[in-house]
């Protein structure tokens, strides 16, 4: 059995989910960060209106495919948001152009308990539940760990100078992290890339000028750099502080691990102020962050999404009237394949200096008030 | 007091019940006027531009009815008429959307959400806050309920008798003409039914001498058979009726071909639409997809509606003479 997954989220790919799948016994067929190929690929063979995520997918499986994968494994869903859906439809082309490959499509064990545990019992293999117990264990404290750094990276990337350089460090962090086997190296490992990123000088401005930008919407958009244009690296190359609004731990916490996901519902709390109840797809959580961010002293909040998401439409809706009462500035970026880094450069650039002026003009005018 | 109803989204597939209830409450029922230009245009103004255009129009509605100064918008937040399943999410957030992007509307708006496990949706659990509301007694309530079921079901049977949907919100019963040529219309009934949004779409194909069969006219059991070889239905519940009318529609020898009508950036039928085209395909059923929006011409329509029903009567004209070769 040769495996593929679909690719999510730049740096928990080949740290966290191959990880897993690879500790378990399997042979992985890393999936391809997505690219102008796969991405053609992927438009190619996919519904015309089909979600920009679920054509960049098809594009990496395709990819995996042609070099040898036999099986995807991914998750189902119970929607309304299409990405529940995903897999079925995946399967369904990829079966009609002709592939033999198996899908093993985990839903909600409530869905049906036996495809549940056969799915279950497939990726398992051979290997004692102690020693996949084990195994979540390390994939889930590794993720939780590099979320966290990955928190640190995005803020302290504005104000570092040699941001190649830093870059780079990132990079041989995320593979240092790949190496990690056991749940106790982690500690270590962590220490280690703290370090590293602390040995970067930094000009940090004084308080009042620093610029705190959330990131809020779709959660693949929002979580895979090579599709959102890198949008977080854009931000801190305009020297301004990221912070998103889905890290894969805290999905994990949410969706899966009972009683963990306090956080989790003081958002969706908060969004309830817009949006009574939940629609599907992340759109309550998008309100609940961005008025969190306010909260939290942020001074924009970008939100992202891909052409014709259902869900993030309604948020769409919303942002102008939360705009103006939050008394925030938003920026809406709706992406696909049509979508130009140059405009989302422009934009961002345009956004933030309007970000910029507005808290310039705040400050002044408390100053001539006190 | 007037309650205004967009003649919107479900209005094609629920009003008879929403007539029944609020008429039997008492209350003077107003609806919008069927969909112009100036309706249109007013929606696609307002409403996010992204949205799709039965959004756009329903926005519109919306906007016209507040022009005629009605003292409530029935807006009814559909959630799901069958277990498990929703409706699009457009559906779920509609009453926040209209009240945090249209000014004005804030205080009209009378909505409660509606969790039903069938496609009747007189359950009274769903009419607690409308209740409140509108400060009606639960015995009252529970009345215009069964009276506004069974109107309802009245209109549903009819439809299945084969009288035309149109003919039946305005009040009258009239049949389709048996033309030669039968096609299946697979789309939701506020694509179907609007005549401006998809400019006269039924009429001209009725004109060309085609009967035309939809999801409506089957009865549930048909497309609950057709859905079992699903083993996951889609999560929209009207999406799942038109999967399970199509494939009976594809497998049926007495329909000549079908017509997909969708509108542009419609996400369920993103995922519907591989479905349906795959299966046309192995049955070798001439299939079209069309695609409407606030952009698309009526000549642009009407030459495929020409090509398509040429190339059905051209096939079962070919189909005639295999048979005579052959006998």
């Amino acid at each position: 059995m040769k495996v593929t997954f679909p690719y999510m989220g730049t740096t928990q790919v080949y740290a966290v989910y191959a990880k897993l799948l690879e500790l378990l016994g399997h042979e992985v067929i890393l999936p391809a960060k997505p690219n102008k190929k796969t991405t053609a690929l992927g438009v190619k063979y996919s519904p015309e209106f089909a979600c920009y995520p679920l054509k960049v997918i098809m594009g990496t499986y395709l990819d995996a495919i042609e070099r040898g994968a036999d099986t995807v494994v991914t998750s189902g869903g119970h929607g309304p948001c299409r990405a529940g859906y995903y897999g079925e439809l995946h399967k369904k082309i990829i079966h009609n152009m002709g592939k033999e490959v198996d899908f093993i499509i985990f839903d909600e064990p409530k869905r049906g308990y036996r495809q549940f545990i056969e799915n279950v019992k497939k990726v398992k293999g051979d290997i004692s539940w102690f020693r996949v117990f084990k195994i979540l264990k390390t994939v889930y404290y590794l993720s939780c760990s590099l979320d966290k750094l990955e928190k640190l990276f995005t803020r302290k990337r504005a104000y570092v100078k040699d941001k190649t350089g830093f870059n780079q460090a990132w990079e041989e962090i995320i593979k240092r992290y790949s190496q990690i086997e056991d749940v106790r190296e982690i500690e270590a490992v962590e220490k280690e890339a703290r370090d590293k990123l602390d040995s970067f000088p930094t000009v940090i401005p004084p308080e009042e000028e620093r610029l705190r930008i959330g990131v809020v919407g779709e959660i693949y958009v929002v979580m895979e750099a090579s599709v959102n244009n890198n949008i977080e690296e854009i931000l801190n190359s305009l020297g301004a502080e990221v912070e998103r609004s889905h890290y894969i731990s805290e999905w994990v916490q949410e969706s899966l691990i009972p009683f963990a996901g306090k956080r989790a519902e003081e958002i969706m709390k908060k969004g309830e102020r817009y949006l009574e109840i939940i629609i599907g797809g992340h759109a309550k959580q998008s309100v609940g962050h961005i008025i969190d961010y306010k909260e939290r002293g942020f001074d924009g909040v970008i939100h992202l999404k891909p052409f014709g998401c259902l869900p993030e439409l309604i948020t769409q809706s919303l942002l102008d009237k939360i705009s103006e009462d939050l008394d925030l500035p938003i920026l809406s970026l709706s992406i696909d394949e049509q979508t130009a880094s140059a405009n989302i450069i422009t934009r961002v650039e345009a956004f933030l200096d309007m970000v910029r002026y507005k808290k310039y003009k705040r400050r002044e005018r408390r100053i001539s008030h006190g | 007091m007037k309650i205004g109803i967009p003649r919107a989204l479900v209005y094609y597939y629920y009003f008879p019940f929403w007539q029944a209830l609020f008429e039997y409450l008492g209350y003077e029922v107003l609806l919008s006027d069927p969909t112009t230009t100036h309706i249109l245009n007013k929606g696609v103004k307002e409403a996010t531009p992204e949205i799709c255009v039965p959004i756009k129009v329903y926005v519109g509605h919306v906007l016209d009815l507040l022009d005629k100064n009605v003292d409530k918008i029935y807006v009814p937040r559909f959630v799901s008429i069958r277990k498990g399943v929703t409706f699009c999410p457009k559906f779920l957030g509609l009453p926040d959307m209209l009240k945090y992007s249209l000014r004005g509307v804030e205080n009209k708006i009378l909505t409660h959400i509606i969790k039903s496990k069938t496609d009747d949706i007189s359950g009274y659990n769903n009419y607690r806050d409308l209740q409140r509301e509108l400060g009606v007694k639960g015995k009252i309530m529970r009345e215009a309920l069964a009276y506004a079921s069974k109107k309802w079901h009245d209109f549903r049977k009819l439809q299945q008798l084969g009288y035309t949907t149109e003919k039946l919100l305005e009040g009258q019963k009239v049949k389709q003409n048996d033309g030669g040529l039968t096609i299946a219309l697979l789309g939701y009934v506020y694509n179907m039914y609007d005549q401006f949004i998809n400019m006269g779409l039924r009429s001209k194909l009725q004109e060309m001498g085609v009967r035309i069969v939809t999801f409506e006219e089957l009865t549930l059991e048909t497309i609950e058979e057709e859905l079992k070889q699903f083993n996951k239905l889609m999560f929209w519940e009207f999406t799942n009726k038109i999967l399970g009318a199509g494939y009976h529609f594809i497998h049926s020898p007495a329909i000549s071909g079908l017509i997909h009508v969708t509108a542009f950036g419609c996400g369920p039928d993103s995922i519907l639409g591989p479905f349906l085209e795959l299966e046309a395909e192995k049955y070798n059923k001439p299939f079209m997809t069309l695609r409407i929006d606030e952009q698309t011409g009526e000549s642009h329509l009407l030459t495929r509606l020409e090509a398509f029903t040429d190339l059905l009567k051209l096939n079962r004209k070919q189909e005639r003479i295999k048979k005579v070769d052959i006998g």
